[in-house]
């Protein structure tokens, strides 16, 4: 444990340097080692008392190590205490100091008093020195066997203490076996639950290097375990509790009556007053009954309430946490929700990361009965609170507006926000009101009544400018003015620096020059056309209604995770845990060193195995051989076409989808834990599906850019045109073309292009062989109301491309499968 | 793992670490740096209370003044990590006796590092129960009682305790005078629309104990719920009797509570530990009875007066009192002058939270104050379009008054040793965020502001409460059957 080393870091003015006052104090503990003068262990509290605080606010004092150790010869707790906290502080950075400390830990090891005893086989096994990894075995496995209860805890705790700085003595000395044992039959419930988060980390962390741990970790969630656990449940203390209950989530029941059984016995705990004991318990009851959907529904209609009275009860920081999971939920299910969404009405003293999530929860729950009241509740944060929820709940409004059938109130209050005269509430609004015209024609007669008032001076944010201009060069005709306005708008054409109004101010130019050209002045036409003509006329955007930014694996992954970060971060944690796709760090230089592993040097050669394994992890067994082809090539990345040009797309592309692509890496995550789920039920890694087609291998990093796809694609032949149906859930799952782009991507069938929207997407793929640069080419249009996709294909070598034909089939028919 | 903390830091608001204990390292020792460079420097401080640096994330929460920082590395239990802190904190206090601040960390220092030692090794929580760890941590430094005994001999009480099944409840104690006190502490939330409708309105309810018991008692309370009620009637096979129950939307209860028993029977059956303990909490939204109405009308009299009169109606029993009644009436920031007259307690004008802050120290039942201002503004062009607002606010203590309308039946208490006890219950309902959103009129609109005053008055509250309450699954119910 290094020591917080700030002093010579710009320490904040209040903290003194600390120079004089440590050797100050080293002359004080000198005088009163030896001493054993009545009232002498006072004084040195006092002293410890100092250099603890030194110590807490970063003054380096791993000087006075020596004297430390001297005086604590003592029979006063506190003092030990005192001194064992700094011992386990320094004893890193003094190794051979440290050992002077050996022989009063071990004694006290031996002490009479349990509490000693615990306390100094806690203290020697927080020491991570390595020449006292020795003295550490003898204790901790005389701690394990201790009469006292407490002393074996701690023991335990020791035991992963060694684990982690020291594997192999761990292991040598069989430990984990002994906790095992210890595990089933201790009467303490603290022992159990402490065998049970030091097996599961360590079973955790030797399962990538022995099949024998990967079968102990199995074995912790094996029937007896589980049902030994849950039967004593209710003597564990409540943090054990969240442990136990996390672990039988991971526990698959052999049938529906199991899963009757336990969630009887622990329907309980929902009433239990720690929160994460609560949410702990909602994870146990959402996972066991997965498969069974009605069950599913009722489980949601009985974690509703306890969550619900979590949400309003404790401080902002844990009914944020509630919240976060709850977020979750209402949107996997927002029907259960429909009648509470009085419980996310926010209050106006609430912190923003409160509201922001509560607005969002007001808008997925909005039905047709409700409408009119959680509009009514939105409107009033556009006029009360602060200006970036004010933002978010108009955005809300308009969200709840594009999905409902009866917009009339809504479009009043939009309107309504028009007149308030708030720059910001009006530029939302604006970008809203376009939004609603292209859903809902019907509306512009009111709608432009009332944006024909609004001064386009007072509109300076450029997406609401451009709505603004949108609609008069829109309804022009309607709009009395239009024409005046757009005018002085193109007066100061100069000083509009948004390409985006730019653009709409020529297409709204030439919109109301065509409806009414004799007002909108020659000139301004003349002035434009050159311009005009070849940039107006960009497709009208499709409002997205439901645009929804994660796939739905990736949101299964989070529900996965149920009770953790991830749910908070909305992202799963191999997004943040794993260091490959963790985004940039944003440390400032002064920070750079900061390190997050231990050892410098350890820290490259772990570092690199995890690598490893990671990369045997993210890929299946099929993507492994191409991987090691790949490299045996020397470049991985490079395409194979000898054009930089080329290899630079292909690589961006690659660096793309590791680092601000989350999703693209996500399926391939996700396509790595089938590929373990495998290795684990089969029991080896030959047992792994085989890849479809053993003859055609894809490159799965291939790279092509766009100006080479269509050369190829004019030049080439149609080598085979098909029509297929695509399966109900495929059709499901493309709700967007990104969907189908990325499951593609994990077969190595890339894609270069794509369009449309439901019920018609348009794709172009393409895909590479793995030994030569052969290249497939593939048009396909899927059209989801008729679930039917027809492809070309066309090759550069015509031979394989029935092969590779039926590739591409069995990959779109895994479409949407789970 | 539910969190594998790596290190907690405990800091004053300047970033200065006033506490800092790493449990594993597989942070760095600077982390607390990158917290303050991170978060505590920028304006993320608030913004959310879980933070991504790095590898690593934080936790954080204020209390008073300090941040109490958790710092993990893996995918950790956010619940889990906060509820400790607030455990952790309780824990403090109940060791200072009140107030947890930078002063008391500073003056415990060596105290709490003992304590963070005990309630979490290696990142995982141990035993944060006060009752117990008062048993062995204290600052008396003298070794404990049992250590001067013959080494051979089994260890008593402490160790014991520590780890032993009644976990919260020690053998053994000795009362001359057998006591019980009880308090059901009710906060309502209220939030109120401008136009005089109760938007949401609920009831946050704990019962909290404090027992002064020999030996290992058996307590067994009853409530006039709804659902013990029905129970009762249906074991006993005679008909509920008449009078007000209360149905609960959700309840919790301490872990002493047994709850199979609480599930089968319906009634709340308990060993407690000793002294003070939280008993159970509740959540009740249907029928919920509002101690106080706020009638507040607003007008905007021209650019640079406007006219408030705000009129308070107690709607208890006329025999009850509320106490430290405080109403805070938001104005806009360029007030310049006010004066006002009211009909009971006193008013001011507090420049430093922009309130008009009315405060009526004892307020009988089925009485209408009326505070009447004007309040006289700076006139400025720009800002006054600005003012957002925000809802007037209310405090109040109302003693013997449960908002949800909860009283205890029965509270039995049965010891073998055959005591006598002597049981006290109080009730009390307090303001939790009790909020009245605003209707700011100008004067020309008058008639409109008439019309949401008649609206209000004539009370559609009762409709409006049962409005969209759906059927929250009790509590009680069986869940699950095949």
């Amino acid at each position: 444990m290094p020591p917080p080393v700030q002093s010579q870091r710009s320490p904040s003015p209040s903290q003194p340097s600390g120079k004089s006052e440590v050797s100050d104090l080293k002359l004080q503990l000198r005088q009163l080692a030896g001493s054993r003068a009545p009232g002498v262990d006072d004084s040195k509290r006092e002293l410890f008392k100092k250099v603890i605080s030194y110590m807490t606010i970063g003054i380096d004092v791993s000087s006075l190590f020596g004297e430390m150790v001297m005086c604590s010869a003592t029979s006063d707790v506190v003092l030990k205490k005192m001194c064992y906290l700094y011992v386990g502080n320094y004893a890193k950075v003094n190794p051979d100091l440290a050992l002077l400390t050996i022989n009063f830990l071990q004694r006290d090891c031996r002490d009479e008093d349990p509490m000693i005893r615990g306390l100094a086989l806690r203290s020697l096994s927080s020491l991570c020195v390595a020449n006292l990894v020795e003295y550490l075995v003898g204790p901790l496995g005389s701690g394990l066997k201790d009469g006292n209860a407490y002393v074996r805890m701690v023991a335990v705790i020791g035991v992963l203490k060694l684990y982690r700085f020291s594997s192999s003595t761990c292991i040598d000395a069989e430990f984990p076996s002994i906790l095992k044992h210890l595990m089933i039959s201790d009467s303490d419930t603290h022992v159990v639950a402490n065998c049970l988060s030091a097996l599961q980390e360590i079973w955790s962390a030797e399962a990538s290097a022995s099949d024998e741990a990967l079968r102990e970790r199995e074995a912790l969630i094996s029937k007896p375990i589980i049902y030994y656990l849950l039967n004593r449940i209710k003597e564990f203390s409540e943090w054990a509790q969240c442990l136990v209950l996390e672990l039988v989530t991971k526990y698959v029941p052999s049938d529906t009556s199991e899963v009757f059984d336990i969630m009887n016995l622990l329907e309980d705990r929902l009433q239990h007053a720690n929160g994460a004991v609560v949410l702990a318990t909602a994870k146990v009851f959402l996972q066991l009954t997965l498969s069974m959907s009605d069950v599913h529904h009722k489980v949601y209609e009985r974690i509703k309430a306890p969550m619900l009275t979590l949400v309003s009860s404790g401080s902002p920081e844990q009914s944020y946490a509630v919240l976060s999971h709850l977020h979750l939920l209402v949107m996997r299910a927002p029907y259960i929700f429909f009648s509470d969404y009085k419980h996310f009405y926010c209050q106006y003293y609430e912190p923003s990361y409160v509201k922001r999530l509560k607005l969002e929860m007001l808008t997925a729950v909005a039905n047709e009965s409700n409408t009119y009241e959680i509009v009514t509740e939105l409107c009033e944060y556009a006029a009360n609170v602060d200006v970036p929820i004010a933002r978010e709940s108009i955005r809300a409004v308009g969200k709840i507006a594009l999905q409902q059938y009866d917009v009339n109130a809504i479009v009043d209050r939009l309107l309504q926000f028009l007149e308030m005269e708030k720059d910001y509430v009006t530029a939302e609004a604006l970008v809203l009101v376009k939004d609603l015209l292209r859903k809902y024609p019907q509306w512009s007669q009111d709608c432009i009544a009332v944006v024909g008032n609004i001064s386009s001076k007072t509109v300076q944010e450029p997406k609401a400018k451009a709505a603004l201009i949108w609609m008069l060069g829109e309804y022009s005709q309607e709009m009395q003015d239009a024409p005046y306005v757009l005018e002085s708008l193109v007066e100061n054409w100069e000083e509009e620096h948004s390409a985006e109004v730019r653009l709409h101010l020529l297409t709204a130019v030439m919109k109301c020059f065509f409806k009414r050209p004799p007002e909108t002045q020659n000139a301004l036409g003349a002035a434009l056309a050159a311009v005009a003509e070849r940039v107006v006329n960009p497709p009208k955007q499709a409002v997205s209604v439901f645009a929804d930014t994660q796939s739905s694996e990736i949101k299964d992954r989070i529900f996965d995770e149920f009770n953790s970060l991830s749910v908070v971060y909305q992202k799963p944690s191999y997004m943040f845990t794993d260091r490959e796709h963790r985004g940039q760090i944003e440390f400032s230089d002064e920070l750079g060193n900061l390190s997050i592993g231990g050892e410098p040097s350890e820290n490259v050669v772990s570092a690199q195995r995890v690598d490893e394994n990671d990369k045997d992890l993210l890929l299946t067994t099929s993507e492994k051989e191409e991987a090691s082809g790949l490299s045996n090539n020397g470049s991985a990345y490079a395409s194979p076409y000898d054009n930089s040009s080329a290899s630079a797309v292909g690589s961006q592309t690659r660096a793309e989808s590791e680092i601000s692509n989350p999703t693209a890496t996500g399926y391939s995550s996700q396509s790595a834990s089938l590929g373990i789920e495998d290795l684990l039920g089969l029991g080896s890694p030959a047992a792994a599906p085989a890849p479809p087609s053993p003859q055609l291998k894809l490159n799965a990093v291939a790279a092509l850019d766009p100006s080479t796809f269509q050369q190829k694609w004019r030049q080439l032949p149609v080598a085979l045109s098909q029509e297929y149906s695509v399966s109900p859930r495929g059709v499901a799952a493309l709700t967007a073309p990104q969907a189908l782009i990325r499951h593609m991507q994990s077969h190595s069938i890339h894609c270069i292009a794509s369009g449309g929207q439901s019920p018609s997407f348009k794709f172009f793929f393409f895909a590479q062989k793995t030994e030569s640069s052969s290249t497939y080419l593939v048009e396909c249009i899927i059209n989801t109301s008729s679930a039917n996709a027809q492809t070309k294909i066309k090759a550069d070598d015509q031979s394989t491309s029935e092969v590779f034909s039926t590739l591409f089939q069995s990959a779109l028919s895994k479409f949407g499968n789970p | 793992m539910p969190v594998a903390a790596s290190a907690i830091y405990f800091l004053n608001l300047r970033g200065d670490v006033l506490i800092n204990r790493l449990y594993r390292d597989d942070v760095g020792g600077n982390m607390v740096d990158a917290f303050r460079m991170h978060i505590m420097q920028t304006k993320e401080l608030g913004t959310c209370p879980v933070r991504q640096i790095g590898g690593c994330s934080f936790f954080y929460m204020r209390i008073s003044n300090v941040y109490i920082v958790i710092v993990v590395s893996s995918n950790a239990n956010v619940a889990c990590a906060f509820k400790f802190v607030v455990e952790a904190v309780a824990l403090f206090k109940s060791y200072f006796g009140g107030a947890f601040d930078e002063d008391a960390i500073r003056n415990n220092f060596v105290l709490i590092y003992e304590l963070l030692d005990e309630i979490m090794d290696f990142g995982y929580p141990q035993n944060l129960s006060p009752e117990i760890l008062k048993l062995y941590i204290t600052q008396e430094g003298v070794r404990s009682p049992f250590s001067s005994k013959p080494s051979d001999k089994p260890v008593p009480n402490a160790t014991l305790q520590v780890t032993g099944a009644v976990g919260w409840r020690r053998e053994g104690l000795v009362y001359k005078k057998n006591e019980v006190f009880l308090d059901i502490v009710e906060s309502v939330n209220l939030l109120m629309s401008s136009k005089g409708s109760v938007l949401r309105c609920d009831v946050t309810g704990k019962i909290l104990m404090k027992c002064f018991l020999s030996g290992m008692p058996d307590l067994k309370l009853g409530l006039n719920d709804k659902i013990g009620l029905e129970k009762e009637s249906e074991l006993k096979s005679r008909p509920a009797k008449s009078g007000k129950t209360i149905e609960l939307d959700d309840v919790t209860f301490h872990q002493c509570v047994n709850l199979t028993r609480f599930n089968s029977e319906k009634t709340v059956s308990f060993v407690p530990p000793d002294g003070e303990f939280e008993l159970m909490k509740y959540r009740i939204t249907e029928g919920v009875n509002l101690p106080f109405r706020v009638l507040p009308t607003i007008k905007e009299l021209g650019r640079t007066r406007m006219e408030v009169n705000v009129k308070v109606k107690s709607v208890f029993g006329a025999k009850m009192f509320a106490l430290g009644v405080v109403i805070k009436i938001p104005v806009p920031k360029q007030t310049a002058k006010t004066s006002f007259q009211v009909t009971s307690g006193r008013a001011k004008y507090q420049a430093s939270i922009d309130c008009l802050v009315w405060k009526i120290r004892k307020f009988p039942g089925q009485t209408e104050p009326t505070l009447s201002a004007e309040v006289e503004l700076i006139s400025t062009m720009a800002e006054k379009k600005s003012w957002t607002r925000p809802p007037i606010q209310m405090e109040f203590q109302v003693p013997m008054f449960t908002a949800s309308g909860l009283r205890v039946r029965f509270l039995k208490v049965w010891e073998k040793s055959g005591y006598n006890t002597v049981e006290w219950v109080r009730y009390i309902t307090k303001a939790g965020s009790y909020e009245i959103r605003q209707l700011v009129v100008s004067g020309s609109k008058l008639v409109m502001a008439e019309g949401a005053i008649r609206l209000f008055s004539t009370g559609s509250r009762c409709h409006e409460i049962r409005r969209g309450e759906g059927h929250l699954p009790g509590p009680t119910q069986p869940a699950f059957d095949m």
